[in-house]
């Protein structure tokens, strides 16, 4: 039996391909699950803060361990992380410097302690700030977990294992607290909630997943990967437990496409997985069917031709004199320097809300019956009155 | 009267923000069964009032007392309201997920929302006329139908004891007759009711008990005694005349 196991191991688990992949889809994972909580408390930036402050605790621990897989390393470097959003918060409270401002000032400084403890100790330490900041997920297999002189697969998969099983726990059972204190830190707090618990919570988590992952997958895809898929999710989606999976999606498949990108192009395999981030980003950005850009600039379009139509039929059903109605003084009479009266017209015509005669245009049935709702609507703002009409109007949703 | 019940009693309270006090020494007894507005103008303390009450921020000094205990073993006969600019309309939750919320606090940490919780909330949206948009997402709700769901969310917690933050700042006037109905509705099922409020005109016909307060406690009781000009103009350090008695 055992000897069946290591032979397994041996086909699948040392294949570096697979490793690599592995290791990438669950960096991803356990990046995507903090991060969309961190956009939407709109901290971007501090995963940005984290990932560069923990230098001198990763650089102090490696000094104590001798080991950057070390758990004592990761938590006092993760530490340095939740140390960094203290000190932010500290630095806003004077009320002098805004968030953003004192985020500016933390992170450099606690940075470039870390720096200066490298420098200082180069020959002693075998890290490198490249190597941090970029990391090289081709390198993650070669350190193995070796446990009574068996291979037990990439340190890093194993340590990322762990800190991503803790999250998917943590997520499960403080779900609702921390949507709520997210939402609405006000009612968090009077229902018992402590917000500050669940933020230093979830500043412990993001500091940890970061230290956990900046070793394999390098500090700028650790920020990439908690920020772009969470971005891009929070566009498609009016859901939570939605934009956490969407989230969890575009990571994963942004680290399997990142990896077979550099594959194909012999590219930096991190660098890769931050290019696909931002493709995926910015193509959901542009083509998303209700936030994207396209779909907001189609939606403003089609409201000025439909508002234009509105104002069109009401003239209509306020004049009955002909000469009010004919084609050719519509012009004069209706504002339509935003739209070409033809359009309107057009729009009116097929959906029969009007009958041009003699040059003379007249409300149908159909378009009276269709002006009086829309003045209805218009007036009290009552939603039923419209619903049905809600499909083919974009006036009328929400 | 004089017997009734203290619902909230606030004592001596100071609240400051880094050090800069925004409410001095405020003494205030809110008697059970009242529908209180809290007037004030613009940066007055109210707000700051009612978060202090709650715990969500802590004074520098004094003591605060929901019937007798303090509020962190009180807290499940208190629902709140916060002010509507308080919270981000554009997260991503529906109506009736934002009204579930208020089931939370009975709930306690890690246990979920189930079946009863659900109901509970389709109810409460029932009772403030949103049931038909339970789904909709809330940054496509109107102003006032914003503010109705944040009713319905302290509806569901069941209280006995309602604080309100400008329920009907952007509401439109069948919602804030929708909402005072409501309100006059929990007084009369003998609950407590506080209202930031900011039409002073309203006033006498809305509530029955009024608090002036600006950094510090004006005056507080009941409408038909102490809403004059003479508080008005303490308030508000301007000369106010208001059409109090109708
Ligand atoms: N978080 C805060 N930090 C610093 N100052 C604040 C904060 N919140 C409110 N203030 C200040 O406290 C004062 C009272 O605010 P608030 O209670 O919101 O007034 P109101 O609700 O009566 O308009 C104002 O001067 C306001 O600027
Ligand atoms: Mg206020």
């Amino acid at each position: 039996m055992p000897l069946k196991i290591y032979i397994i191991n041996k086909q699948i688990m040392t294949n570096p391909q697979i490793e690599i992949q592995l290791i990438a889809v669950v960096v991803a994972i356990a990046c995507a699950i903090p991060g969309v909580f961190l956009v939407l408390r709109k901290m971007a930036l501090i995963s940005d803060a984290i990932s560069h402050s923990i230098l001198p605790g990763i650089v102090i621990g490696f000094f104590i361990t001798q080991d950057l897989n070390s758990p004592l390393l990761i938590l006092l470097a993760a530490f340095t992380g939740v140390i960094t959003v203290v000190l932010v918060e500290m630095i806003q409270k004077t009320g002098l410097v805004k968030e953003d401002t004192a985020i500016g000032l933390v992170f450099p400084a606690l940075f470039s302690i870390g720096v200066i403890l490298i420098a200082k100790n180069a020959n002693d330490v075998h890290l490198d700030v490249d190597a941090v900041l970029l990391g090289e997920l081709a390198f993650a297999p070669f350190d193995r977990l070796l446990i009574s002189g068996m291979d037990m697969g990439p340190q890093s998969l194993w340590v990322m294992g762990v800190i991503l099983l803790i999250t998917l726990g943590l997520l499960f059972l403080f779900f609702k607290e921390l949507k709520v204190s997210t939402f609405d830190t006000g009612l968090s707090s009077a229902l018992g909630f402590s917000p500050l618990i669940l933020h230093y919570g979830l500043m412990s988590v993001s500091s940890v997943t970061v230290v956990g992952a900046f070793d394999a997958v390098g500090a700028i895809l650790v920020v990439a990967l908690m920020i772009a898929p969470a971005a891009t999710a929070y566009l498609l989606t009016s859901d939570l437990k939605k934009m956490l999976l969407l989230s969890v999606g575009f990571g994963v498949f942004s680290a399997i496409a990142g990896y077979w990108l550099a594959h194909l192009l012999d590219a930096s395999i991190s660098g890769s997985m931050t290019t696909v981030l931002g493709i995926v980003f910015l193509l959901v950005y542009l083509f998303a069917p209700s936030k994207g850009l396209l779909s907001v600039l189609y939606r403003q379009k089609q409201q000025r031709i439909e508002v234009s139509l509105i104002t069109f039929l009401l003239h209509l059903n306020n004049h009955q004199e002909e000469n009010e109605r004919h084609v050719n003084h519509l012009n004069e009479h209706i504002n339509w320097q935003k739209v070409r009266s033809k359009s309107v017209l057009e729009l009116a015509q097929k959906n029969n809300m009007i009958g041009i005669e003699n040059n003379i245009v007249s409300l149908t049935d159909k378009g009276r019956e269709f002006t009086n709702l829309a003045l209805e609507y218009i007036i009290t703002n009552k939603d039923e009155k419209i619903e049905h009409m809600k499909e083919d109007f974009f006036l009328f949703r929400g | 009267m004089i017997d009734r019940k203290l619902a909230v009693s606030v004592d001596d309270l100071t609240v400051a923000y880094n050090y800069k006090p925004v409410l001095w020494d405020i003494d205030l007894q809110i008697p059970e069964g009242v529908l209180m507005a809290i007037v004030g103008p613009n940066g007055a303390g109210k707000s700051t009032l009612i978060k202090a009450i709650l715990g969500i921020i802590k004074p520098i000094a004094g003591s605060i007392a929901i019937y007798n205990k303090p509020y962190k073993k009180q807290r499940k006969l208190v629902a709140y309201v916060p002010q509507k600019g308080s919270v981000d309309w554009d997260f991503p939750t529906t109506a009736l997920d934002v009204v579930m919320m208020g089931t939370y606090g009975s709930l306690g940490w890690i246990k979920r929302p189930g079946q009863k919780e659900k109901k509970a909330s389709l109810e409460a949206l029932e009772k403030v006329g949103m049931l038909s948009f339970k789904n909709r997402q809330i940054s496509q709700l109107s102003g006032g139908q914003q503010q109705r769901v944040f009713l319905a969310r302290a509806l569901v917690q069941d209280a006995s004891i309602y604080f309100m933050d400008e329920p009907f700042q952007g509401v439109d006037a069948t919602t804030e007759i929708a909402i005072i109905n409501i309100l006059k509705e929990l007084r009369k099922a003998g609950k407590t009711v506080i209202v930031v409020h900011h039409d002073l005109q309203t006033v006498p016909e809305y509530f029955d008990w009024v608090t002036f307060l600006n950094v510090k406690k004006i005056a507080t009781g009941p409408v038909k005694d102490i809403f004059n000009d003479d508080n008005l103009t303490k308030t508000y350090g301007i000369n106010y005349k208001v059409a109090v008695n109708k």
